[in-house]
């Protein structure tokens, strides 16, 4: 049989012509992508063949970071939300809290609800939000006489039992976290407190509460805080802005609280501290 | 009623039945960020609604549309009944299945993380193996299409496989290997994390295995719009295709450059370099290559179509094509907005242009003229072309048929196009609510309103769609009804060369190409652990 009419042999050279065309254009995307564009990349021109190809994989690298003047280091908190932390601070026994608790009752009350306007109630709360406090506490980056000495003199693990107690309590917050469809938590709502909870306030840059704190909406490390007592939200939101708070990782709190006014400071307390609990 | 007829009907079905109230969420959303007063204005609900609308746009509504075009495809292309009927049933349950499974923990506000997921954000674990059970469901769909690919191939030695079969074949293989990005995302990093054994999600890895899917979905949305236009369109307008040959190297090329390209999705993050990203952006651009091929081989054989009708000079032949079919209405429509959809695609994929309207309003307009004006018009003329002769009763008006289609079109351009200027104008996308006393935002508020107007459009086109489908539904069963045929070309192929009547050498191709394209930017995760996350829930406290 001819090679002509062979029909596999006929074909062979399409299959060659596609497997060439397909490789040179991946031959010569990678040419200019890896070799030629980074050398004409403006400001960030890399300096060597090496450093180009450095750039188009990925690595940065800062050649004169070190030589420049770096300002002190202002910790806001040692905590990060890394899987080893986590797992710490959930995973405590809820038994050996209860007892390490008795002398958190004489400030914080029974079970965890407080009586004393200036002093937060701790039932219900996320274990990972008190298991943070409590190393702030430790580590100075939130500061408080009597909480200080108290945090350093307990463990990790004793953080964390304790956490998993409080949280275990019948609590203040939703404790499940969910809330029915809400009509009015927009910028429609009248409310201008409602509006700052469920809404926030974009013109001044202000997020809304609910969507951290809820009811609803929950970020890994902040308070849940409805039913919290009125005078404690109040004097908090005046430390972030006063700066005297400032383990707030990323500065939310302390960015947004500098921008409320006086009035709505007391007005958001007062509507966290009255908030109806969800029935479940 | 024939059993291999109510295969396809009930998958064309449940794709509609999905789509409905889908849109109407989708209008709902419409009005929450606009500066009219929307019923139940709460930002969660309207995150639970965005998951809903998009999950079943993205997943389910195309997912049974493809599948149960696919059954009547290998029925009627092939000529002879479909192999492993039982195995289509187990598919479709099983997609049904999992649709329940998934929205029901959405609907219950417990899943509001987006069709796109989102990680590290979680919800809970139902949903994403609701998704993944429509994705197992599909992939029944997929082997059962190679099925009887081979064994016509087998049966008809020698003999090109019909362009139908051979394009709805390529859609199979496409969505089985792309599909592959998100499943090993849902298995590897989200359910692990959603069933408590981890705590932290690699976020991007985590990213890059979905934009594996994520550009390459798209095609497999439009790849049965496009078999329309190949295969039923040329027929409807009483012409031929242009060119059988063009058609299957549109589709082989669809399946070789779609995938290696998802980096272009992820040009603002941060963990991969710029390298990668220009070499996928250069293979993004080879996916524009099928869709030329197409516009011009379409348009083509419309005028091979209006000049046998008769029309004459050089824009004759538009006005003698038969407009009043819904097939030629919905291709010529579809075409028309394939084009600012699809050079608003060529910004998005351009490095530079692509960080002026990166998450804005932009994408969302750009991805709802693709889909809504380009692919699922064409659904609805496939619909009104498929249906009633599955029914077997006679479509109740095409006047009808027609005067939806083009309210359809007329939604879509009204909806997108203020879309797309206000996403110019800097207006974020996965926004709830808009402050529109602000002056930067009270500018996008007329544009707004025209594009909530749009989209009541666009429902009201949907509707009249029901209607139409409905009334053929309950119609007299007709005496007898032609059956489906697809387009002859003007040189109808004897034989192909085997590189166009099969896919294995694509097969390796794509796989070669994936390999360069995404083998390091996926194997860096392995050796830099810096982009783990800790995983949260929107609407629950973290730990509980």
């Amino acid at each position: 049989m001819s090679p002509a009419n062979n029909p596999s042999r006929l074909h062979n050279p399409w299959r060659f012509i596609a497997f060439a065309l397909v490789s040179a254009i991946v031959v010569v995307a990678f040419g200019l992508g890896f070799l030629l564009l980074p050398r004409y990349q403006g400001t960030h021109a890399p300096s060597s063949e090496k450093d180009s190809m450095y750039h188009a994989l990925g690595f940065h690298t800062h050649a004169n970071a070190s030589s420049t003047i770096q300002p002190p280091l202002k910790i806001p908190t040692y905590i990060a939300w890394t899987d080893t932390t986590i797992r710490q601070a959930a995973n405590g026994d809820p038994k050996r809290g209860e007892v390490i608790a008795q002398d958190c009752t004489a400030c914080h009350g029974e079970k965890g609800l407080s009586t004393q306007a200036w002093i937060p109630s701790l039932a219900g709360l996320d274990p990972l939000v008190l298991y943070k406090q409590l190393d702030d506490f430790r580590s100075g980056t939130r500061l408080s006489a009597p909480m200080s000495a108290i945090a350093q003199s307990l463990t990790a693990q004793q953080y964390a039992d304790l956490a998993a107690y409080f949280s275990s309590l019948p609590g203040l917050p939703e404790s499940s976290g969910e809330r029915p469809p809400r009509p009015d938590s927009s910028y429609r709502n009248r409310d201008p407190v409602q509006r700052l909870i469920y809404a926030g306030d974009p013109k001044r840059g202000i997020a809304a509460c609910a969507s951290c704190h809820g009811p609803g909406g929950y970020r890994i490390g902040a308070p849940a805080l409805t039913k919290q007592n009125e005078l404690y939200i109040d004097q908090q939101l005046h430390a972030f802005a006063q700066g005297t708070r400032a383990n707030d990782m990323n500065m939310p709190m302390r960015t947004i609280s500098a921008m409320l006014t006086e009035s709505e400071m007391r007005a958001l307390a007062q509507a966290y501290a009255n908030e109806k609990r969800q029935q479940p | 009623m024939e059993r291999n007829k109510l295969l396809p009907l009930a998958h064309l079905w449940a794709a509609f039945l999905c789509f409905f109230p889908a849109v109407g969420l989708g209008v709902w959303q419409m009005l929450m960020r606009s500066p009219l007063p929307a019923p139940v204005d709460d930002p969660n609900l309207y995150y639970s609604s965005v998951t809903a609308h998009g999950s079943i746009m993205a997943y389910v509504f195309p997912t049974f549309f493809a599948m149960g075009f696919g059954y009547a495809i290998a029925v009627s292309a092939l000529g002879r009944p479909l192999h492993g009927e039982k195995w289509a049933w187990a598919g479709f349950f099983l997609a049904v299945i999992g649709t329940v499974m998934a929205l029901v923990p959405v609907a219950a506000g417990r899943s509001s993380v987006l069709y796109t997921f989102y990680p590290p954000l979680i919800g809970s674990p139902w949903y994403y193996l609701g998704v993944a059970l429509v994705i197992i469901g599909s992939y029944f769909w997929i082997a059962l299409m190679l099925v009887n690919f081979r064994a016509w191939k087998r049966e008809n030695p020698g003999k090109p496989v019909p362009l139908a079969m051979f394009a709805i074949t390529a859609c199979a293989l496409l969505w089985g290997w792309t599909a592959l990005g998100a499943t090993s995302e849902v298995l590897f990093q989200i359910l692990p994390v959603t069933l408590g054994w981890r705590h932290t999600i690699d976020a991007g890895l985590a990213r890059t295995l979905f934009s594996i899917t994520l550009h390459a979905i798209v095609y497999f949305w439009l790849i049965p719009a496009y078999i329309a236009y190949y295969t039923l369109m040329p027929q409807a307008a009483g012409g031929r295709l242009y060119s059988d040959t063009m058609g299957r190297v549109t589709f082989v090329l669809f399946l070789v450059f779609s995938i290696p390209v998802g980096l272009h999705h992820l040009f603002m993050d941060p963990e991969h370099g710029a390298g990668f990203k220009f070499v996928q952006s250069v293979l993004t651009f080879m996916v524009a290559l099928p869709t030329l091929l197409t516009v011009f081989t379409i348009t083509a054989s419309l005028e091979i179509a209006g000049r046998a009708r008769g029309g004459k000079g050089l824009f004759g032949w538009i006005r003698a094509l038969p407009w009043d079919e819904p097939m030629v209405l919905a291709v010529g429509l579809s075409l028309l907005l394939l084009g600012p959809g699809g050079f608003g695609g060529l910004i998005n994929m351009s490095f530079a242009m692509n960080a002026m309207i990166h998450n804005t309003s932009w994408v969302t307009a750009h991805f709802h003229l693709i889909f809504g004006g380009a692919v699922v018009i064409v659904y609805f003329a496939i619909a009104y072309e498929l249906m009633p002769r599955l029914i077997g009763r006679p479509l109740v008006s095409k006047r009808l048929a027609c005067l939806q289609l083009w309210i359809w079109f007329w939604g879509i351009l009204i909806t997108t196009i203020p879309w797309h200027i206000a996403g110019l104008m800097g207006q974020p996308r996965r926004y709830a609510i808009f402050d529109y006393s602000d002056p930067v935002a009270a500018k996008m508020a007329p544009l707004v309103i025209l594009s909530v107007m749009g989209g009541l459009v666009v429902l009201s086109s949907v509707l009249l769609f029901f209607y139409v489908l409905l009334r053929t539904s309950f119609a007299p069963v007709a005496e007898s009804m032609l059956p489906i045929r697809y387009a002859l070309s003007v040189n109808p192929p004897a034989t192909v060369p085997p590189l166009l009547n099969g896919f294995a050498f694509w097969n390796v191709i794509l796989l070669a190409l994936v390999l360069i394209a995404y083998g390091y930017p996926i194997g860096q995760f392995f050796f830099l652990h810096n982009q783990n996350a800790p995983a949260y829930s929107l609407t629950q406290e973290v730990t509980k």
